[in-house]
């Protein structure tokens, strides 16, 4: 313990009592004196030293707190840019992996428009071959058409021909019985209506096979 | 009353606290104070060494973690206890409340476990109560709660 002299005692208490300065921290605890004075001194001194202590204590805690706080809050913000980058992460791969679909959906696309312009080449293709297929299956038909009405006309023309034949024939020989008769000096009078009504119709049939003739065949050049 | 305490603590805030609230608790005539154990452990092999026991303190509270320094507060109480020579009372004060860890503090020698919170005064009382116990080696290790 330390001791001080009877003038260091007065001149300390004058000090405190006219400048309210006094004997601060734990050396008040080492000084012991007789003076009731100075005793009374060093516990005002005391007293002072813990007040200033547990205010400063008040405000070390406190600001203590709040750096805790503040530590808290600075782990939970890092903590939120650690997510958020990893999410920007996630997000710059979704946007690589979508950058690469949508590459793969451009070149899908192209290889589609190829596609689909070969598809209208077949189709045009296919189109004209159609085209070309319906002119030959009408020429097919015109073909047979005209086929068949050859062989029609052809039918008609033997058959027309042979009828011409048998007119012809059958004039012929009327014509060559009612001369006969007349030659000879015999009756004519039913030879020679039989030859007149017989080459009347004969005529008459001649022209209708000529002008049936005639009509077939202008149907006919019409049509080719 | 301590005559001297050392605090082995990263928090300089933590220093200005524990320094204020052992003088007002009557706990310590002087306190220092040091940011990491790498000094603290340098301070005591030199004590050791130097066989000079006037400047080393009478108590010693360390921080678990030490932030800053190349080993915790457990390691720089065994190096004090099994390296140094074990001539202080020596403990953890720490916000660290793991049994785990508070049985590896034991095993290196720790004293006691003063967790830290905001009400640091009633276990420093406490712990002031038990004091001389620590000092004579007859209290067992606790922990202030």
């Amino acid at each position: 313990m330390i001791r001080l002299d009877k003038n260091s005692e007065t001149d300390l208490i004058k000090l405190f009592e006219s400048k309210n300065i006094g004997l601060e921290g734990n050396i008040i605890k080492l000084i012991e004196s007789d003076s009731n004075d100075f005793k009374t001194y060093l516990t005002k001194c005391t007293d002072k030293d813990k007040d200033s202590r547990r205010k400063r204590l008040e405000i070390t805690k406190k600001i203590q707190l709040q750096n805790n706080e503040l530590s808290d809050l600075n782990e939970q913000n890092q903590k939120m840019m650690e997510d958020l980058q990893s999410t920007l992460k996630e997000a710059e791969e979704q946007k690589v992996k979508i950058e690469a679909q949508n590459g793969e959906l451009v070149a899908w696309r192209e290889e589609n428009e190829k596609i689909q312009q070969e598809l209208q080449k077949e189709m045009i293709k296919s189109e004209s071959a159609r085209i070309r297929a319906e002119e030959a299956k009408t020429n097919a038909i015109n073909d047979l058409d005209i086929l068949q009405k050859k062989n029609q006309t052809e039918l008609i023309s033997t058959i027309v021909r042979v009828a011409l034949y048998i007119i012809v024939g059958v004039g012929i020989v009327t014509t060559g019985v009612y001369v006969f008769t007349l030659v000879i000096g015999k009756d004519t009078q039913v030879i020679g209506a039989a030859w007149s009504n017989i080459f009347g119709i004969l005529l008459t049939n001649a022209f209708s096979i000529v002008g049936t003739i005639m009509g077939i065949k202008y149907a006919t050049e019409n049509k080719q | 009353m301590i005559d001297s305490i050392l605090l082995v603590d990263d928090e300089d805030l933590f220093h200005l606290v524990f320094e204020d609230a052992c003088s007002l608790l009557d706990i310590s005539l002087s306190l220092n104070a040091l940011n990491s154990s790498d000094e603290a452990a340098k301070l005591f092999q030199k004590w050791f060494q130097d066989g000079d026991n006037n400047d080393k303190p009478e108590c010693v509270f360390v921080d678990l973690n030490i932030i800053g320094s190349s080993f915790d507060g457990i390691e720089l109480i065994r190096k004090v206890n099994f390296e140094y020579g074990n001539h202080v009372v020596i403990g953890i004060i720490s916000s660290s409340n793991e049994p785990e860890e508070q049985a590896k503090a034991l095993q290196a020698g720790a004293q006691f476990w003063i967790i830290k919170s905001d009400d640091i005064e009633p276990r420093l009382e406490e712990f002031r109560k038990d004091y001389e116990g620590y000092k004579n080696r007859t209290a067992p290790f606790k922990v202030y709660k």
